[in-house]
C-alpha cells in the first residue's frame, strides 16, 4: 500500500510538472494540445543523451532545451503566424509521435545507468513539483512579469495598450513552458520509468494537459489533482491492490478524462461561474495580431 | 516622467494642433483642423457622427499619424509613434468601450504596465498612492473587486485613474456620458471640474448631450464634416447655437408626441424574471402592458436590464418566470418565428451584428425578415423579384443612400441601415415593436427621421416599446414612461407628469413612485 502511495507520487511528478509548463503558456494564451508529442520528444532526445554520455545531466538538459525548442516553434507558428494552435497542437504530437520512433528505435531498451537517486526511497522530483508550483503561483500573482503575462492571456489588446508587448510575452510563456513541459518528460525517460520503447509514454502528455483544465488554471490544485491522477494510473496497473474484479483497468486509465470532462461540465454551469466568476483565460487559443 | 510640472500653468496652452489634416482613400476625415486646449479648462469636442471626432481623438493619442498638421505641447512639436508614446507624453485616453481585463482586480488592472511597477509586485503601495488620487477627485471605486463585477460607471472611473497614475496631465474621454445616469453624469463632471481645476486639461468628445456641455465645459470646438466650424466659450452659446452649428442648419430639437386614441391592450406582460449572461436575474418581475397606438418609453441607464427585457419578449433569451401575452395569445416560450407571424416586430439594439448581416446585400437583409412568408418563398424557393421591390420601395420611402439594393449592408452608414432595419420591420406593420436605442449613434437628421416614422407606426396602431438612453427622445415621443433600475420599475409615469429631473432619480434608483 505505501509502495502504490509512492509510486503514485513519483507519477504525479511527471504529471506536475508537465501541466506547470501547459498552465504557465495557457495563461498567456497559448494553448498547447501537443503536449505529448513534446514529451515525447524531450523524453526520447533526453534518454539519448544521458545513455551515450552517462549522464543524468546532460540528458536532463538537453531535454529542457529540446522542450524549449519546440515550444519555439509553436510559438512561431501560434504567434508570429497566427494560425489555428489546436491544429499546431495536433501537428506536434504526431511529429513527436513520428520522430522519436524512428530515431528512438535503436536505444530500445533500459538506460542502463545507476537508478536516479531518492530520498529514503521518496521521489526527489515530486518535490521539485512543489517547489515549481510554488515558484509559479508566486510568479503569476506577485510579480509585474506575472500580471503582464496573465493580462496577455485575458485581454491581449489591452494588454498591448498599457504597454505590455503581447508577442515578447507569449514567447517568454511558450519557452518556458516548453522547457518545463521537457523537464516532465525526461522525468518519465529517465527516472519514472527508465526504458525505451515505441510510444513508451502511452497518453500521459495527454492527462497533464487534461489536469490542466481540471486545476481550473491553479498550480496547486495541479499538484493535488496530479496525486489524485497518478493513484488512479497505478490503480489501472494494479486494479486487484485496492478494488479486486471492480471494473477493468482500461476503465481505471480512462478515469483522469471521465472526471476532467464532469469538472468541465461543473465549470460550465451558471452556478460555478456565479460563485467563483470566469476561470479560464479569456484569449485562450485566440491569435493576436498588432493593428497597424 | 517626462514632463516636470511648473507651479500654476492655468490658462496656458498645453495643446496645440495646427491643420491636422488625414484622409482615408478618398475620404477627408479631418480638415486642415486647429484646436487649442489650456491648462485648466474642460475643452468639449462637438460634432455628430462622422465628423471627424473619431479620426481626431486618435491623432491626439498617437493611435493614427495625421497626413500633414502638427501637434505642439507646452510649445513643443510632439510626435506620437504609439498611444503608449502619448502617454509618456501626458496625454491619457478613456475610451467608450472598456480597456480592461475583466477577470483582474480594479487595482491589478490600473497597475498593470505601469513603468514604476517593481518586478515584485508591492500592491499595497500601489494602493495607498491610488487611493490617495481617488479621494483626491472624489472617485470611489472598490480597488479589490474584480472588474465584471463593477458597474459602468465604475469602470469607466477605474480607467480613469489608470490613466491619471499612468502620468496623464492631458485627458480625452470619448462620450464620457453615455453610460451613466444623470446624478452620475453630474458626479463625474464634478470631479472632472476639479481636476481641470489642479491645471488638468480635460477633453470630453461628445456627441448628443449638449446640456453637459453648456453648463460644466469651459469652451467648445465644433467639428462638422471634418472641419473646425466653431470655437467659443460656453457662456456665449445656448443649446440652439451649438446644435446649428453642428449640423449645418437650425434644427427642431425634437420632434413633437402626436395624440392619438389608445386602444386594448396589444402586450401584457406579468411578473418577468428573466436571466442575463452571467446567471444573475437582470429583469426581475416586470409587470406592464402596451396599448394600440401608445409608446411605452423605458428609461434607464445602460445595463439595467432593458436588453434581457428585449431580447426575452422578442423570444431571443429564455423566460425563467412569468408570462408574456401578445393580443392574448401566450408567446412567453413561443419560438421567435411564432412570434414575427403573430405580429412582433424587433429593431436590435446591435445593428450590425442582430439587426444586419453585413456582407449580404440589402435584399438578403430585407428577406431574413420575409423568407417565412409564403408570398416570399414558394416550395424553398426565394421570390427575389419580390424582394428586390420590397427592398426599393424601402429606399425610397426611408431616403436611404445606398448605391441600390444589390448594395451590401455593410457599405451603409449607420443611419441608412437603421433605416432599412426599421423600414424592413415596419413594412410588415407590426402590432406590437420593440425598438432598441433606434437612434443611438445616429446624426441628428436621420435620429429626426427614425423618431418620424415611430410616430407613424404609434399613429397605424402599433404598441410600441421604445427602450432608449436618451432621455429627451424618451420625454419626447413616449406616452408613458417607464423607468428601469436593477431590472425593476422605479416608477412608471404617464408623459404629462414626467420630467427630466423626476426620470433622473428614478433612472438612478435615487427614488421609487409606486408602480
Amino acid at each position: 500500500m505505501s509502495n502504490l502511495l509512492i509510486i503514485s507520487l513519483a507519477a504525479a511528478a511527471v504529471f506536475a510538472i508537465a501541466a506547470l509548463g501547459e498552465l504557465l503558456e495557457q495563461r498567456a494564451g497559448i494553448l498547447n494540445v501537443g503536449l505529448e508529442g513534446v514529451m515525447l520528444l524531450s523524453g526520447t532526445f533526453g534518454f539519448i543523451a544521458a545513455k551515450t554520455s552517462g549522464s543524468y545531466l546532460e540528458g536532463f538538459l538537453v531535454a529542457l532545451l529540446t522542450g524549449a525548442l519546440v515550444g519555439l516553434l509553436h510559438g512561431f507558428f501560434s504567434i508570429t503566424l497566427g494560425s489555428n494552435q489546436v491544429v499546431n497542437g495536433m501537428a506536434i504530437w504526431i511529429l513527436g509521435f513520428g520522430l522519436t520512433t524512428y530515431i528512438g528505435y535503436p536505444y530500445t531498451g533500459p538506460l542502463g545507468l545507476q537508478p536516479f537517486p531518492t530520498i529514503a526511497g521518496f521521489p526527489v522530483f515530486f518535490l521539485v513539483a512543489l517547489v515549481l508550483a510554488a515558484s509559479l503561483w508566486f510568479l503569476l500573482y506577485k510579480t509585474h512579469l506575472g500580471l503582464k503575462l496573465r493580462s496577455v492571456g485575458e485581454n491581449p489588446s489591452v494588454a498591448e495598450a498599457s504597454g505590455v508587448s503581447v508577442t515578447a510575452m507569449r514567447y517568454l510563456a511558450v519557452v518556458l513552458a516548453g522547457a518545463l513541459v521537457g523537464l516532465g518528460g525526461a522525468v518519465y525517460s529517465l527516472v519514472y520509468n527508465p526504458v525505451w520503447s515505441y510510444n513508451y509514454l502511452q497518453g500521459w502528455g495527454f492527462i497533464a494537459l487534461a489536469l490542466v483544465f481540471f486545476s481550473l488554471w491553479n498550480p496547486f490544485l495541479i499538484v493535488a489533482g496530479a496525486v489524485f491522477f497518478g493513484f488512479l494510473w497505478q490503480l489501472s496497473l494494479y486494479p486487484e491492490l485496492l478494488f479486486p474484479n471492480v471494473f477493468s483497468r482500461y476503465i481505471w486509465r480512462a478515469m483522469p478524462f471521465l472526471i476532467t470532462i464532469v469538472v468541465f461540465v461543473i465549470l460550465s454551469t451558471r452556478w460555478f461561474r456565479l460563485r467563483w466568476g470566469a476561470t479560464k483565460p479569456e484569449a485562450l487559443g485566440v491569435p493576436y495580431q498588432r493593428e497597424s | 516622467m517626462t514632463r516636470a510640472l511648473p507651479e500654476s500653468r492655468a490658462g496656458r496652452v498645453v495643446l496645440e494642433a495646427r491643420g491636422i489634416t488625414k484622409r482615408f482613400g478618398s475620404v477627408v476625415a479631418n480638415d486642415r483642423i486647429d484646436l487649442t486646449v489650456r491648462a485648466g479648462e474642460l475643452h468639449a469636442i462637438l460634432g455628430e457622427n462622422g465628423a471627424g471626432k473619431t479620426t481626431l481623438m486618435r491623432i491626439l493619442f498617437g493611435e493614427l499619424q495625421p497626413d500633414e498638421g502638427e501637434i505642439y505641447l507646452d510649445g513643443q512639436r510632439v510626435r506620437f509613434r504609439s498611444p503608449r508614446d502619448a502617454l509618456r507624453h501626458g496625454i491619457g485616453m478613456v475610451h467608450q468601450e472598456r480597456k480592461l481585463i475583466p477577470a483582474h482586480t480594479a487595482l491589478e488592472n490600473i497597475v498593470l504596465g505601469h513603468p514604476r511597477t517593481k518586478a515584485i509586485l508591492d500592491l499595497r503601495e500601489a494602493e495607498r498612492e491610488i487611493e490617495a488620487l481617488c479621494a483626491r477627485y472624489g472617485f470611489r471605486i472598490p480597488l479589490h473587486a474584480k472588474v465584471w463585477q463593477l458597474s459602468e460607471g465604475e469602470k469607466q472611473i477605474v480607467e480613469i485613474v489608470k490613466e491619471l497614475y499612468h502620468g496623464a496631465r492631458i485627458l480625452i474621454l470619448d462620450e464620457p456620458t453615455s453610460v451613466l445616469s444623470p446624478p452620475e453624469i453630474v458626479k463625474l463632471l464634478e470631479s472632472l471640474t476639479k481636476m481641470a481645476k489642479e491645471d488638468f486639461a480635460v477633453i470630453p468628445f461628445i456627441t448628443h448631450k449638449l446640456p453637459v456641455v453648456l453648463e460644466y465645459c469651459d469652451r467648445v470646438t465644433i467639428l462638422r464634416r471634418g472641419r473646425v466650424v466653431a470655437e467659443m466659450e460656453t457662456r456665449h452659446a445656448t443649446e440652439q447655437t451649438l446644435a446649428a452649428a453642428m449640423v449645418g442648419r437650425d434644427v427642431v430639437l425634437q420632434v413633437e408626441r402626436v395624440e392619438v386614441p389608445v386602444g386594448e391592450p396589444v402586450v401584457r406582460v406579468s411578473d418577468l424574471w428573466v436571466r442575463d449572461d452571467r446567471g444573475l436575474f437582470a429583469v426581475q418581475g416586470l409587470s406592464f402592458e402596451v396599448r394600440a397606438g401608445e409608446i411605452l418609453g423605458l428609461a434607464g441607464v445602460a445595463g439595467n436590464g432593458q436588453e434581457p427585457l428585449a431580447e426575452a419578449l422578442a423570444g431571443l433569451r429564455p423566460v425563467e418566470r412569468g408570462s408574456i401575452l401578445l393580443d392574448g395569445v401566450d408567446i412567453t416560450h413561443a419560438p421567435v418565428l411564432e412570434r414575427w407571424r403573430r405580429g412582433l416586430g424587433y429593431v436590435p439594439t446591435e445593428r450590425r451584428e442582430v439587426g444586419s448581416i453585413p456582407s449580404f446585400s440589402l435584399v438578403d437583409n430585407v428577406l431574413l425578415n420575409y423568407h417565412f412568408e409564403p408570398e416570399f418563398s414558394r416550395w424553398g424557393v426565394l421570390a427575389t423579384g419580390r424582394a428586390r421591390e420590397l427592398t426599393e420601395r424601402i429606399i425610397a420611402e426611408y431616403s436611404v443612400v445606398a448605391a441600390g439594393p444589390e448594395a451590401l449592408a455593410k457599405s451603409l452608414s449607420g443611419g441608412n441601415l437603421q433605416k432599412v432595419i426599421l423600414g424592413r420591420v415596419l413594412s410588415r406593420h407590426p402590432r406590437f415593436l420593440i425598438a432598441c436605442l433606434p437612434t443611438h449613434g445616429l446624426d441628428v437628421g436621420a435620429a429626426e427621421f427614425v423618431q418620424r416614422k415611430l410616430l407613424d407606426a404609434k399613429r397605424a396602431g402599433t404598441a410600441v416599446l421604445l427602450i432608449s438612453e436618451d432621455l429627451d427622445e424618451i420625454l419626447a415621443l413616449s406616452d408613458r414612461i417607464a423607468a428601469i433600475y436593477e431590472g425593476q420599475f422605479t416608477g412608471v409615469v404617464p408623459a404629462s407628469e414626467a420630467t427630466k429631473e423626476l426620470i433622473g432619480e428614478l433612472m438612478a434608483g435615487l427614488r421609487r413612485e409606486r408602480v
